[in-house]
């Protein structure tokens, strides 16, 4: 049922949440639409205006959960730090949409 | 029968119904003689930026861009980049391009041959000002905030190249350079003809 409230917040119990940081979901959302080309910390940085100590921290949190990898790449002659997101932050990042737009009523 | 003219419906060329979209892209890159790496970074940055600065400048391809972290950016391009990767890399398509879309790349090309940074940094300013609408100004400020990793030098010159490749001078426009540049023509005229040349 659409308006029991009760129920959609307790279906919150499969969702991981440690995921459930602004920085964390502002990182899978940027990095899950960008798929298998990933982005790099430089642009990360830039684009979401995230300093470097939580930026890294954060990082690094949805790396060892497994959502992110990351791994060095050349560009321009430059190696920068290139991440990507992995199947598992997908399906987490699918799960927490699905999830809010339940809660939001927005129909997904 | 007759055809009865006002049921009649657009069609779209033969080649469009049973070609891929990403066919097309690909005969973009063989004209560019773009050697295409999916495992390397700076290709995949060249082939969104082409194709972003391809669809501002009209050309429907099909991959709409939106604004993402890594500036205008395509995520149907990066699916078919990577499931028709052979076919981008060994650049095998069934596409053509009209004289127009010729002439297109040839000036795509010329202007910004495939250098990343200045794709990037065009591509962006040109989805500033001709996507969101920003002013000239606004849409530097917008490159810079977003790609503070490059240099004022690197900046400038992709925006020149952006504004040399996207727009196309008005009346108005050719009419105020010829009124700033007439003065220095007719000085030169004058001392030429002082000179008795």
């Amino acid at each position: 049922m659409q308006n029991d409230i009760l129920s959609i917040l307790n279906e919150s119990e499969g969702l991981n949440a440690k995921v459930f940081s602004l920085v964390r979901f502002k990182l899978l959302a940027s990095l899950a639409a960008l798929g298998q080309d990933g982005a790099t910390y430089r642009e990360l940085k830039a684009a979401l205006d995230i300093n470097d100590g939580v930026l890294f921290a954060n990082l690094n949190v949805l790396k060892d959960m497994g959502y992110l990898t990351s791994g060095k790449i050349t560009s321009e002659g430059k190696e920068l730090e290139l991440y990507t997101i992995t199947p598992e932050g997908q399906d987490e990042w699918k799960r927490m949409r699905a999830w809010l737009c339940r809660f939001l009523h927005c129909g997904a | 029968m007759e055809e009865d003219e006002g049921l009649a419906v657009p069609v779209p060329p033969l080649w469009s119904m049973t070609m891929e979209k990403y066919e097309k892209v690909i005969a973009f890159f063989k004209e560019l003689g773009f050697q295409f790496d999916i495992s390397q970074f700076d290709d995949r940055l060249i082939a969104q930026k082409l194709v972003c600065l391809l669809e501002l400048k009209g050309v429907d391809l099909g991959y709409s861009c939106s604004l993402y972290v890594r500036g205008p950016y395509s995520p149907d391009l990066t699916q078919d980049l990577y499931a028709f990767t052979r076919e981008f890399e060994s650049l095998e398509t069934g596409s053509r391009l009209t004289p127009h879309e010729k002439e297109t790349a040839g000036e795509l090309g010329r202007i910004f041959g495939l250098k990343p940074v200045s794709l990037e940094v065009g591509a962006t300013y040109g989805y500033y000002t001709l996507r969101q609408k920003s002013d000239p100004l606004e849409a530097v400020r917008q490159v810079k905030r977003l790609k503070p990793f490059y240099s004022e030098a690197q900046i400038a010159l992709g925006v020149s190249k952006a504004k040399q490749f996207l727009f196309t001078p008005t009346e108005k426009d050719l009419d105020a350079l010829k009124e700033e540049t007439g003065i220095w023509q007719r000085a030169s005229l004058s001392s030429r003809e002082h000179r008795g040349e």
